[in-house]
């Protein structure tokens, strides 16, 4: 496999939860090529915000997209050229602020794609205000006194918007968040990783997961078990909490077609 | 050759098939070999209301649809209080006597009938058809072959009403239709034509948002996927349309949006990225009254500077506005070609007037571009930005079987010619030098199409752009005096080569805006003297006849 890293300078403050993610994402797409997948077939895109310099250091296709608008770009791609692996990484102020619609519908329509959702729980690039992931009290320049908003819960809204992959992992278990990488990107559908990622200049969470996050053994069995151990209070639970089958979105609209692949010229075109 | 031009006109409560009556009657008029226009005017709601469709028609040539009415078919009593003012001499009035009185014109017990023929659900619609056939002498084999070709469910219900109302018509109009013709015909939409030309072009993808009067893009497209090998994609929002828009075309495919203000507004962020980018993508602007939800079935050209000016940031686009139903064919293939070529977002700006408004564009069409990128040499040297002379950097897709062994990157962020990120002083020079010497590709591209256009003889220099046009067409045939009118199809690069013969000149200018948005263009663009500005901004056509007697009645111009 060729070299994926690129020469740019890395500005992640040092200790920064993403070094975890891309030392995880370049070990999981090692897995993938590996197991037989073309590098050149795994594109990605991200939105804007510290998540997003993670496009600049690897040597790889994709869109570094609008803030907000990664995942719809993302669907734009798969849909069309379907034998590409999309991989979307997205901020919690991207995915589930500013975008919080394409996630959403991304689900609704269980899109063949990954989502690597960076939970840092605040808007780090932009010095550090509350996110959709920051808890009630969190103190920002945005809100000095102390958010007073109730966070998403990213799993249980995925869910029930009908993603059909749902993981989570910590960006301090480097093993265990590439291998849930892989699983997510090799699952038919639309599947999500909520990586749990402590920001240190903002919202440093390293010795609370440290502390608290738990391995699942095994994918519960049942929705209502998924949901009562993803918002467990007595730990962070990592692991994989939904896979299931549904029919892909591409697949629904035009089986085994290629739109890039198959396009028609001019000359074939009948108006 | 008859140059009259007949308008009938059908009206009634959404819902009762109103528009669908007129099309049947319009597609009667061209299958003999007749011009015809229709427009619609209808309102923002499913059901009730008043609705009315027009058909106007002539052996020779006609540009849009006149406002008095021939015939006027009325189903309830307010179409018969808006329209009766608008009854030519000697015109016909038939109307519903179970729902309106009226002291003239010719009552049909509608609603009775329907009653009488149908037993589940019943079609007022079929007794404009059958006044009409029996109006136009149609045989009555004539009357049922249309009944089923053009309305296909509860043959003999429709046949049975129809058939009745057929034979209460004594009275005939003698348009001189000659039934022997049965010439091919393609009566579409502006909408239509411009799905049509986009996909002989090579469009794969159209997103979109429904929103009037631009949502008959994304029905039609959708109807006609499988023949027009494309797929349409009713997304979430109109953000998540042109974003994912983004995404296909980097993944290789030729893709569209479309929309209103309201929504083309939303989209400003994606537009600026497609110039960040330098995605090659059609975006299509129907405009209505506004601002904000305005009115959302009407007419205007108020967006201009908006379209203009789409996007933050400095890039190139071009902008360009079709002045006939065959122009939106012709200009849309155009657009998204030159968007390829170029790698930039173009925008097809037109008006709910054109949109909707239905015309014959003939069965041969024009030779029409296809989009084509220029294509890049795959491999680990490639760069999606690489500097060349005119600013266009070759396009690879990502994938191993597109090519192997490279990276594509396509970056929002400004960047170095790999597509990295950088904010160097120097990078973001370079970069932008790269996208700005693109300006003279831009302007030379265009040159290979009609960039303007221009009707008539006159003295008097009558200046328009869209579906105005037509309006203006149309008043040239009823004017005393004559004019010129000069209409600039490319609006951005403005065509100078063509019309620089203009500048400092008096003119007249005809535009749907309060503020006179087109004649401060051209102020701009060629320092002419507006003697007049003849604008309409309650969100109609203008009536021919009526725009021809302004124009006749200027001093001085």
């Amino acid at each position: 496999m060729r070299d994926i890293n690129t020469d740019k300078e890395n500005t992640w403050c040092p200790g920064c939860g993403n070094f975890g993610i891309l030392n995880a994402f370049k070990k999981s797409v090692a897995m993938m090529v590996e197991a037989g997948i073309s590098l050149d077939d795994i594109v990605m895109t991200c939105g804007i915000g510290c998540h997003g310099k993670i496009f600049d250091y690897l040597n790889m296709s994709g869109m570094y997209g609008l803030h907000g608008r990664a995942l719809a770009s993302a669907q734009g791609i798969k849909l069309a050229n379907p034998d590409l692996k999309v991989i979307c990484f997205g901020g919690d102020g991207d995915s589930l602020g500013e975008g919080l619609e394409h996630t959403l519908f991304a689900a609704k329509r269980n899109m063949d794609i990954t989502l690597i959702l960076h939970n840092n729980g605040t808007y780090g690039l932009t010095t550090g205000q509350f996110s959709p992931l920051s808890p009630r009290g969190y103190k920002g320049l945005s809100t000095p006194k102390g958010s007073i908003e109730t966070p998403f819960r990213p799993i249980p809204l995925l869910l029930e918007a009908g993603a059909t992959f749902i993981a989570r992992s910590y960006s301090a278990r480097l093993d265990h968040l590439a291998h849930t990488i892989q699983r997510a990107v090799n699952h038919k559908g639309f599947s999500i990783v909520e990586v749990l990622q402590p920001c240190v200049t903002y919202y440093n969470t390293y010795s609370l997961y440290n502390k608290m996050v738990k391995e699942l053994e095994i994918v519960p069995d049942n929705r209502n078990l998924a949901l009562q151990l993803a918002t467990a209070e007595e730990a962070f639970y990592i692991g994989v909490f939904l896979e299931e089958t549904k029919p892909v979105y591409h697949e629904e609209l035009y089986g085994s077609h290629n739109p890039a692949m198959d396009r028609k010229a001019s000359a074939e075109r009948v108006i | 050759m008859d140059e009259r031009v007949f308008t009938i006109t059908v009206g009634g409560r959404a819902g009762e098939g109103v528009k669908k009556a007129a099309q049947v009657i319009a597609h009667i008029f061209c299958a003999a070999g007749w011009n015809v226009c229709q427009a619609d005017d209808y309102q923002s709601l499913i059901r009730g209301g008043h609705n009315f469709s027009t058909v106007s028609t002539s052996q020779t040539p006609v540009y849009c649809a006149h406002q008095n009415h021939d015939l006027l078919i009325c189903f309830d009593q307010r179409s018969i209080d808006k329209h009766l003012k608008r009854l030519k001499d000697g015109a016909l009035l038939f109307y519903n006597s179970d729902e309106a009185q009226c002291e003239q014109g010719i009552p049909i017990p509608m609603n009775s009938l329907m009653k009488k023929h149908y037993h589940g659900a019943s079609n007022v619609s079929l007794a404009a058809l059958a006044i009409f056939a029996a109006l136009a002498g149609m045989t009555q084999e004539q009357l049922q072959e249309q009944i089923v070709q053009q309305y296909r469910r509860d043959i003999e219900e429709n046949t049975a009403y129809a058939m009745e109302i057929y034979g209460m018509v004594s009275q005939r109009c003698d348009y001189g239709l000659d039934w022997s013709v049965n010439k091919p015909f393609h009566f579409v939409s502006g909408n239509q034509a411009i799905i049509l030309g986009a996909s002989k072009a090579g469009l794969d993808f159209f997103y979109g948002y429904p929103m009037t009067p631009a949502s008959s893009l994304l029905h039609y497209a959708a109807l006609k996927q499988e023949s027009l090998n494309l797929f349409a994609i009713h997304a979430e929002s109109e953000l998540a349309a042109i974003n994912m828009a983004l995404g296909s075309a980097m993944a290789g495919c030729r893709t569209a949006v479309g929309s209103s203000g309201g929504g083309f507004a939303l989209m400003q962020e994606g537009f600026s990225a497609a110039g960040m980018v330098e995605a090659p993508l059609l975006c299509i602007l129907s405009s209505r009254p506004g601002p904000a939800t305005g009115a959302s079935t009407y007419t205007a050209q108020e967006d201009l500077f908006f379209a203009l000016h789409q996007g933050h940031g400095e890039f190139g686009r071009v902008v360009a506005s079709p002045d006939s139903n065959n122009r939106a064919l012709s200009l849309s293939a155009e657009l998204l070609a030159l968007a390829w070529e170029l790698q930039i977002p173009t925008i097809l700006l037109t008006e709910k007037h054109l949109s909707e408004g239905m015309a014959d564009i003939g069965m041969n069409h024009p030779e029409l571009p296809e989009a084509k990128e220029l294509p890049g040499t795959a491999g680990a040297s490639y760069q999606r930005y690489a500097a060349t002379p005119n600013g266009v950097s070759p396009l690879v897709f990502p994938g191993h079987k597109c090519a192997p062994d490279t990276v594509v990157k396509w970056t929002t962020l400004e960047h170095l010619e790999n597509g990295v990120r950088s904010d160097s002083a120097a990078d973001i020079k370079a970069m932008k030098d790269k996208r700005g010497i693109k300006a003279k590709a831009i302007q030379e591209a265009c040159k290979r199409y009609q960039t303007t256009a221009e009707y008539g003889e006159g003295e008097l220099l009558v200046f328009a752009y869209g579906s105005t046009v037509l309006e203006l067409r149309e008043a040239q045939k009823y004017s005393q005096r004559p004019f010129k009118i000069i209409a600039p199809i490319y609006l951005e690069p403005f065509p100078h080569e063509k019309l620089e013969q203009y500048r400092g000149k008096e003119v007249v200018v005809v535009e749907h805006s309060q503020s006179g948005l087109f004649a401060q263009f051209l102020k701009i663009k060629l320092d002419v003297q507006v003697k007049h500005l003849i604008n309409k901004y309650d969100g109609r056509a203008f009536d021919p006849i009526e725009l021809a007697k302004q124009i006749e009645e200027l001093q001085d111009a």
